[in-house]
């Protein structure tokens, strides 16, 4: 059975992986035996400087999901290198290295600092977090992308995955501006913007007011943006938006994702994205089939 | 994936006062290894609603894992129907454990308001056969918030109580407690665990003092990995996870 599937020059042994920032600790906590059955791993996403990320309350449970404003708390890409890459390289499995520029200049001095580090795949470029208080998105804006994109395929040694937002009228437009500008593929869904209110005190419950609507409540419309992307891209697609079980991920990838990610569900059952993984395998045997690429875009219309 | 979720069966699931619940697990793996102030991350069903784990102080640790429990909400309800046999999706012991008392400690003072106790039998479990003086200092909002605390008897611990009512114990707060007590301050640790207000308290006594001690902290939690960053602690060298760099902290460095 294969199951390895490509984007740009890079090849994962198959389509599962973690959405960025749902996965940390592995040497401690995970049976890294495991951890290498996985396709890729996205750490959490990375700055130009450390980031000391947003007062609390940073989550709260909702049905079905949850909101998050983490604000991208990290080390900086320096710190990224220093106490977290080492240890990831050692699992083995290719990295797709998430990060953010809060200026195009800091993306490429970024891309200059991983270029040459060996174990990265890909880059992932988050265009899309919703929680740093820009008033536009990059991943709003497809002019800004095009430009951001263009800029960075001149500097980067790996391919360039554009994770997208959600939070746009057509997301079509958005993943159609960043193949145009060279992206190796597309990802899809961040967060939608959503905020939970205190009615006691009639507070916003996050401290960032505002955050990020992740797991299985935005599903479906995740499913519907990863179709309709990728009806209209002919790069490939990562897909994700609340995959809690091999069905789920099953669907994003008839839909037409080539990858798929495991994101939230990583909070409530840290074996989702193994499981996810056994049940791709178990659901193409079950219909005898031999390649992962039967099943991608399958969808009969 | 993770080395550290097992299913475990329910022993047994007791209401021990109008609002606290004791539930035993049988899980030789994290009797073996768990340390106090360490915690498990329960998942209460398979729906999806509540959504999160729920994450439990290990309250003893001896033949079986015990938690201690108040229903208020959602999740913690579930929990309450839980039944010999059930099993339980468990991730732990998770968690930085409470630094123990130096040899030249004489007084440790625990500090709980409420559900807060939940981390301090284990802990006298371990301190009792030190020659340390083990003072309970238990805070509820009414009699029906305190039970019986005869486990914490057996281990020797001294126990004064305060509510905010006066139905048991002294009237008051139980930081109002705390200076009543003789100790010396350079032979004294402190843990404490409950609301931010009362630890807030306990702190400043503390400085105060001069006293050394220990803050159990409990924030909402996602992953309880240190993965999602969700259950930030605010300290003096910045923000830090509640469920992996504590949820045990230096009772000085939490910014309450």
């Amino acid at each position: 059975m294969n199951l390895s599937v490509k984007i740009g020059n890079a090849t994962f042994a198959n389509p599962v992986t973690v959405a960025s920032g749902t996965f940390g600790h592995a040497e401690k906590y995970y049976n890294l035996e495991e951890v290498k059955k996985l396709g890729a791993l996205v750490p959490k996403t990375v700055t130009r400087h450390a980031q000391t990320g947003n007062p609390p309350a940073r989550i709260i449970e909702t049905a079905s999901g949850m909101l998050n404003a983490i604000g991208i708390e990290n080390p900086g890409i320096d710190g990224f290198m220093a106490q977290k890459l080492p240890s990831l390289q050692k699992i083995g499995v290719p990295l797709m290295v998430s990060i953010l520029g809060h200026t195009d200049d800091e993306f490429v001095q970024i891309v200059e600092k991983l270029n040459g580090q060996s174990g990265i795949a890909a880059l992932e470029l988050n265009l899309s977090c919703p929680n740093l208080g820009h008033k536009v998105l990059v991943a709003q804006d497809p002019q800004a992308i095009s430009r951001l994109v263009k800029r960075i395929k001149r500097v980067a040694k790996f391919p360039i995955v554009t994770k997208l937002s959600p939070n746009v009228t057509d997301i079509s437009e958005m993943a159609l501006a960043a193949q145009d500008a060279g992206a190796d593929a597309v990802s899809l869904v961040n967060t939608f913007t959503a905020m939970v209110i205190d009615i006691e005190k009639r507070r916003s419950v996050l401290g960032n007011v505002t955050g990020g609507l992740s797991g299985p409540a935005i599903r479906p419309i995740a499913v519907q943006m990863v179709y309709r992307v990728a009806r209209r891209v002919k790069i490939p697609v990562v897909g994700m938006g609340g995959i809690m079980t091999a069905k789920d991920a099953l669907e994003f990838l008839i839909a037409g994702a080539t990858m798929v990610a495991v994101g939230t569900a990583n909070f409530v059952n840290p074996r989702a994205p193994l499981d996810v993984l056994e049940g791709i395998k178990e659901y193409m045997k079950k219909y005898k089939m031999k390649d992962i690429k039967e099943v991608i875009g399958s969808i009969h219309l | 994936m993770d080395k550290i979720q097992s299913f475990y069966p329910v022993v047994s699931n007791q209401k021990l006062s109008p609002c606290f619940y004791r539930l035993c697990f049988d899980a030789p793996q994290i009797v073996k290894t768990v340390q106090p102030g360490q915690f498990v991350h329960i998942r209460v069903h398979d729906g999806l609603e509540p959504f999160f784990r729920r994450p439990f102080s290990v309250y003893r640790a001896q033949k079986h894992v015990e938690i201690f429990y108040e229903a208020i909400g959602p999740g913690t309800e579930i929990l309450t129907k839980k039944k010999k046999g059930d099993l339980l999706d468990v991730l732990g012991p998770l968690g930085t454990p409470f630094r123990l008392p130096s040899e030249d400690v004489e007084d440790v003072v625990m500090i709980a308001g409420g559900i807060g106790v939940a981390p301090f039998l284990i802990l006298s479990d371990v301190l009792k056969a030190r020659k340390c003086r083990l003072i309970l200092l238990y805070g509820g909002r009414t009699a029906g918030h305190v039970y019986d605390m005869k486990e914490f008897k057996k281990n020797g611990c001294q126990i004064h109580v305060a509510t905010d009512d006066g139905s048991i114990g002294v009237k008051g707060r139980v930081s109002k407690l705390f200076s009543k007590i003789p100790c010396n301050p350079e032979t004294t640790m402190i843990y404490t665990c409950g609301p931010h207000a009362m630890m807030a308290a306990v702190q400043d006594f503390a400085r105060q003092k001069r006293m050394s001690g220990q803050a159990a902290c409990e924030e909402v939690m996602a992953c309880a990995l240190g993965a999602c960053l969700g259950c930030s602690v605010k300290t003096t060298s910045g923000y830090q996870t509640c469920c992996y760099d504590g949820p045990a902290f230096e009772l000085g460095e939490v910014i309450f």
